[in-house]
């Protein structure tokens, strides 16, 4: 154990691993060798960042679902949808698989995204389960652009349904502050750096032998 | 060499193989190969990018590791954590090259061509692909434009254009110049590519407008799918660990 790195790890001998193109090489060196970016141990400021961007995507995540994310102007009347309002509308047309798609994608996906990264800044302190939550980072990283499928569905509708007077759709408010949730948590999973949590584990196992 | 094989047949779980020497740390699988051809008709000169063992350490727990070479269809995983950490694949090179080229003609294919037709009634509306972030920009949300031409053109161009400009003089052993500077830039469009995640929007958008109005889809929707497929393949066929390899040996 030394300097807080597990003890097998590169960083307890001063390796680093290239960010960029996974050269490991002596941290001291500064620079990598081979594709010249910055070395260092772990990401900097890791759980700093991680902590402020979720924070941030879930002061976002209110008007997201409080706002319209669509607006309708047709000859029959002006409307707007809020995204569960969709979700809701699509369940009583029994449209099952289309409105549990989007309250997967939408409502679901974020929420428990913003739970496994806080989750895995407590695991990068504690060390518990350290095999458990690099999974959970895994599923994390690779699930979180999917929630970006109603922004997608509103540029679509936008742009589709241009039917002049008889028919047109808008992107409401909660469109932008939706796809600025899931970018948020996107960059709240890349800041993450999942070596702290194996750091944290090794401490604990030295504390308690 | 032989202790390693013996890892691998032996049968031992990870965390008895934790317990062994450095050396014996790697768990090779095998790879489910997406084609099985074993003709071998057009092979590059190939310099195989890891003769020797090279100290590696896992991206996801900073475990250092020794690797020696693997065989073709040989995976090396992380034995603390599971993450993968090379794969050495058959014609790794040339078949990111051919599906990068596909999914090139693919992309021009897709942005030519109409994407969906709306009839109601007598009006007809036609989508290209860009229109569907122009469109909110003639709307009044420019940043939400911006973010689905960077999700859905910028970074599936950038992320096709640099794996040809990289991967095609690599097919002859030479590196393109600056290199480097568009392996980053790939690496970085690689995070922000949203192609599959727009046709699920593409699929939702059908539903939600079929009862409403006919709706037909055009030349662009099929080649877009195929695009998600060559795009999907050409970034599989190649672990970024064996391109950089192959970059560093390339004159």
């Amino acid at each position: 154990m030394r300097n807080g790195f597990a003890t097998r790890s590169a960083a307890a001998r001063g390796l680093a691993l290239c960010d960029v193109c996974g050269l490991v090489a002596p941290v001291k060196a500064g620079r990598c060798p081979r594709c010249d970016s910055r070395l260092h141990l772990r990401l900097r400021d890791s759980l700093q960042r991680t902590w402020a961007l979720t924070i941030a995507a879930t002061i976002l995540y209110f008007p997201a679902n409080l706002l319209p994310v669509l607006r309708v102007n047709s000859v029959t009347g002006d409307y707007a949808n809020t995204i569960l309002g969709g979700v809701i509308q699509f369940w009583q047309h029994g449209d099952y698989p289309v409105a549990i798609i989007i309250f997967t994608a939408s409502v679901m996906i974020p929420v428990l995204k913003i739970f496994s990264i806080v989750a895995l800044c407590f695991a990068a302190r504690s060390g518990h389960r350290p095999r458990r939550m690099t999974k959970l980072y895994r599923v994390t990283e690779f699930i979180g652009r999917w929630s970006m499928v109603d922004v997608f569905v509103v540029a679509i509708l936008v742009a589709v349904v241009q039917l002049g007077s008889a028919m047109s759709i808008h992107p409401g408010a909660a469109a932008l502050s939706f796809a600025g949730v899931v970018v948020l948590t996107m960059l709240a999973a890349m800041s993450f750096d999942p070596r702290l949590i194996w750091d944290a584990a090794a401490q604990q196992r030295t504390k308690q032998s | 060499m032989s202790s390693r094989r013996e890892a691998r047949g032996s049968g031992n779980t990870i965390r008895q193989l934790d317990n062994l020497l450095l050396y014996d740390q790697i768990r090779l699988l095998p790879l489910d190969l997406l084609c099985v051809s074993r003709r071998r008709g057009l092979t590059v000169p190939f310099v195989h990018p890891f003769a020797t063992t090279h100290q590696l350490a896992c991206p996801d727990c900073d475990i250092l590791l020794e690797l020696a070479s693997l065989e073709i269809g040989e995976k090396a995983i992380c034995p603390r954590c599971l993450a993968t950490l090379q794969m050495h694949q058959r014609n790794a090179l040339h078949r990111t090259a051919a599906f990068a080229l596909a999914a090139a003609v693919l992309f021009l294919v897709a942005n030519c061509f109409p994407f969906l037709t709306l009839r109601a009634g007598f009006r007809q509306s036609q989508m290209h692909l860009w229109q569907s972030a122009v469109s909110l920009e003639e709307d009044g949300s420019p940043y939400l434009a911006g973010a689905v031409s960077l999700f859905i053109e910028l970074a599936p161009a950038l992320l096709i254009g640099g794996l040809l400009y990289l991967v095609l003089p690599l097919l002859w052993d030479r590196r393109a110049p600056g290199a480097i500077t568009i392996c980053r830039a790939v690496v970085w469009a690689r995070r922000w590519n949203m192609v599959e995640v727009f046709l699920l929007g593409v699929f939702v958008s059908l539903l939600k407008l079929g009862k409403l109005a006919s709706l037909t889809v055009g030349i662009s929707f099929w080649a877009f799918m195929a695009l998600i497929f060559c795009l999907t393949a050409a970034l599989a066929s190649i672990h970024p660990r064996e391109l950089w390899a192959r970059l560093e040996t390339a004159k």
